[in-house]
């Protein structure tokens, strides 16, 4: 498992204004100047949140240096995706088993009320 | 009963537990209990590869074993909280950037427990203000742990 992608890919989504420029981008692509304008901040602080997102391989950006519109890039957060889902079944079976523990140690305690 | 819900990067899961919150903390956090539930299915933890340190700062290390394989799964957690029975959190260091998981245990009043598990891989530096307010003691101590090693 590529740990370190998976990482970049977690920092890239901590941040709330990256999530939102990546929810705006899976709706089709857009330049820098498009992403900037529903936010309260400079075009370069932009355009280092899309340095990072670009790092993580959650954006890619188009080859014409006039117009360089960034396109989201799925992969990284499915892989994320895959990973969280498959902590969610070790957790869940982890309790599926300390429920099977927990009343193993009820029936003990009771018998040995009993005894 | 189980009711897993995910968000990005995060992931909450909720259960509820027929037994006071004494004993389900107890069982999450004495090796004695985990090597029973601590494996998912088709993995043992075995009981001498438990380390529990019950402090904040201390080890919280399991080894799941694959049945079939016999291949090793090292978990390398250091406790950030631990607060009988109402709570505790651990974070590991090397997955996915620094992983924390909190558990809390609700005590539902009529000998039932429900525990809520919280995994983020958000790291620290992104925790809300007053998340890194009531979190800043701990992970003092936990960056003293880190320096040492």
């Amino acid at each position: 498992m590529a740990t370190d992608s998976l990482s970049l890919t977690f920092t890239a989504l901590a941040d709330p204004t990256r999530r939102a420029v990546l929810a705006r981008l899976a709706k089709g692509e857009a330049t820098v100047n498009e992403l900037a304008r529903p936010f309260a901040i400079s075009l370069q602080a932009v355009s280092r949140h899309l340095k990072v997102l670009e790092a993580a391989g959650l954006i890619s950006k188009g080859r014409d240096a006039q117009y360089r519109p960034c396109h989201f890039e799925p992969a990284p957060l499915e892989a994320a995706t895959d990973w969280i889902e498959r902590n969610r079944q070790i957790w869940t079976e982890r309790f599926d088993q300390l429920d099977v523990h927990l009343k193993r140690i009820a029936t003990k305690t009771d018998r040995e009320r009993e005894t | 009963m189980s009711d897993g819900s995910t968000e990005l990067g995060e992931l909450t899961i909720t259960r509820i537990f027929d037994a006071r919150p004494e004993v389900v903390f107890e069982c999450m956090t004495t090796p004695a209990h985990l090597t029973h539930f601590w494996g998912p299915i088709g993995m043992s933890t075995p009981l001498d590869g438990i380390t529990v340190e019950p402090r904040p700062g201390g080890r919280f290390e399991t080894v799941m074993v694959n049945d079939e394989s016999g291949e090793e799964y090292p978990t390398m957690g250091v406790f950030v909280e631990f607060d009988p029975p109402h709570t505790f959190s651990f974070t590991e260091p090397g997955v996915a950037g620094g992983m924390t998981t909190r558990i809390t245990f609700n005590d539902l009043g009529d000998g039932r427990t429900e525990t809520v598990t919280h995994q983020s891989n958000v790291p620290p530096m992104f925790l809300s203000p007053e998340a890194q307010a009531g979190m800043e003691t701990s992970f003092v101590k936990f960056d003293a742990y880190l320096a040492s090693l």
